[in-house]
């Protein structure tokens, strides 16, 4: 009987002490910066190496790049850029490879939806989700030069 | 005489108290359990054969998906494996960063079978106890790498992010508060007598019986038999640490309670250990070839998970990706005594004794 009662002390210690519970989704739920979090996109930088197509574990990313209308411009620019959630398992590979930093991690976590179309985001989505972008971003220091490549 | 008859009884795949997705096709007569046939697969996804397509950075992810309640283990493995195959030089501070979140994650998984084993066996509150404290390091996980179970963490020759500011303190803080809290749970549950009662002398099995169907982790040390692998050929940088391995004496339920909250504690001591001689400064990813091609040749490697032997077999053709990759998943391995010891029992007593297992679907499956 002993035990018990002694158990039972604890739980009477508990119910004096604070709520432990999050208000979610009541109250948005704050998450540390390195959160991984639906991608932002920023077409500029994109250099169309497809090094995030490659690495992507899910093959999720599906990128078409053009030449530039701006006849300076060496190389490609990218033209269309879609990641499907449906099977984007946020495991932060393609932002860590990304030379140019071009797709960058954010903190929204909100994905659920009535319809998986509108699971697979485009571009145009995909660089507007630009809020509460992850600050550290990749392994790689920046390179010095982006853009132009050798013929 | 009242004339009884066998019944056949379906227990899961969508069931509580199997933790995930197992299914047990029991013969009871009455109440005594006849003949039990665990069903496997039902979250089999193939990663061994996926990961023959990938390169062994994308394979990490996918492994986190194994083990997911201790998926830090799962990431070393693979990332172990690999290093062994290249002869890679980890740095010191990746290593104190891996023993530490390999410890904290063992702690993490520890308190969820404290927690759902007590639930099955029908105490509510021990389950919330445990689960408020494994937040704490999950928000802990969730600030280093981004995360709360799918860690993605550690890299072939390192790990991805240093610690943030700020937050070995906050491990510091952690090791202390969870120093107490152990007190709590020994006054909630290890005295108590109707645990006592339900768990002492339940699920019992020889020491010879344990290793005869290769039982590992807490399954096997219950028994008496003092192996853990982080002593016996000691991995990263374990053999630097003072700890202990906790055995139990009669091989009962109770026993693999004790046993399994002592390592909770041995592990708190490991942390404290390697937050006290945490290297200054230094890099956390080691010199690797940017296109990781592994010479040929076949490696088995393994680690003390929290559920047991945990080891990775990989054979490399020289590409960048496996030939050939296969983990020994203790879940796996562990759940194979389950019928021997389900017969005869009572069936009441399945859940206790399948909990007491501490299985997770989604390594038994793979
Ligand atoms: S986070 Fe992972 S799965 Fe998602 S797009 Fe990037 S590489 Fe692919
Ligand atoms: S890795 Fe970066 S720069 Fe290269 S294609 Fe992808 S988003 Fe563009």
């Amino acid at each position: 009987m002993f035990g018990l009662v002694k158990g039972l002390g604890l739980t009477l210690k508990n119910m004096v002490k604070p709520r432990v519970t999050y208000k979610y989704p009541h109250e948005p739920l704050e998450m540390p910066n390195r959160f991984r979090g639906i991608q932002y996109f920023i077409p500029e930088l994109c250099i169309v190496c497809n090094q995030c197509v490659r690495i992507c574990p899910t093959d999720c990313i599906t990128l078409t790049g053009k030449k530039s209308d701006d006849p300076n411009v060496k190389g490609k620019v990218i033209d269309t850029y879609e990641i499907n959630f449906e099977i984007c398992i946020l495991c932060d590979l393609c932002t860590e490879v990304c030379p140019t930093e071009a797709v960058v991690m954010t903190n929204h976590y909100e994905l659920a939806t009535y319809s998986r179309d509108d699971l697979y985001k485009d571009m145009e989505w995909l660089s507007q989700n630009n809020t509460l972008v992850r600050k550290e971003n990749t392994l790689h220091p920046l390179p010095k030069k982006t853009g132009a490549k050798k013929a | 005489m009242l004339r009884t008859e066998e019944m056949l009884l379906n227990v899961g795949p969508q069931h509580p108290s199997t933790h995930g997705v197992l299914r047990i096709v029991v013969k009871i007569d009455g109440e005594v359990i006849r003949e039990a046939t665990p069903v496997i697969g039902y979250l089999h996804r193939g990663t061994e054969k996926l990961a023959e397509d990938l390169n062994y950075t994308q394979i990490i992810p996918y492994t986190d998906r194994m083990d997911y309640v201790s998926a830090m283990s799962n990431n070393y493995v693979l990332v172990h494996a690999v290093e062994t195959m290249l002869k890679l030089e980890i740095p010191e501070r990746a290593e104190y960063l891996r023993v530490i979140t390999l410890e904290l994650n063992r702690i993490a998984s520890h308190l969820v079978w404290m927690g759902t084993y007590l639930l099955d066996i029908g105490a509510l509150s021990p389950f919330l106890y445990a689960f408020q404290d494994r937040e704490k390091i999950l928000d802990l996980f969730n600030e280093l790498c981004g995360a709360r179970l799918t860690y993605n963490y550690m890299r072939v020759g390192g790990v991805k992010w240093d610690a943030p500011n700020g937050w070995l303190q906050k491990v510091e803080q952690f090791i202390t508060m969870m120093e107490k809290r152990m007190k709590d749970y020994h006054q909630l549950i290890t005295g108590n007598e109707i645990f006592i009662q339900r768990t002492r002398g339940v699920g019992v099995y020889s020491q010879e019986m344990a290793i005869q169907y290769a039982l590992s982790g807490a399954n096997l040390r219950v028994t008496g038999l003092q192996r853990d692998l982080r002593k016996e050929h000691p991995y990263s940088i374990y053999d630097r640490f003072q700890f202990d391995v906790p055995v139990g004496r009669h091989g009962d339920l109770y026993d693999k309670y004790l046993c399994r909250m002592n390592e909770v504690e041995e592990s708190l001591k490991i942390v404290g250990q390697a937050l006290a001689s945490f290297p200054e400064k230094g890099r956390v990813l080691g010199k690797v070839p940017r296109v990781l091609r592994v010479p040929e040749g076949e490696c088995y490697v393994s680690i003390e998970s929290p559920r047991g032997e945990l080891g990775c077999y990989l054979v490399s053709k020289g590409k960048d990706k496996p030939w050939r990759l296969k983990f020994r998943r203790p879940s796996f391995c562990n759940l194979q005594i389950l019928p021997v010891l389900l017969r005869g029992e009572n069936m009441a007593n399945l859940v206790a004794i399948l909990g007491g297992i501490d299985i997770v679907l989604g390594e038994v499956d793979c």
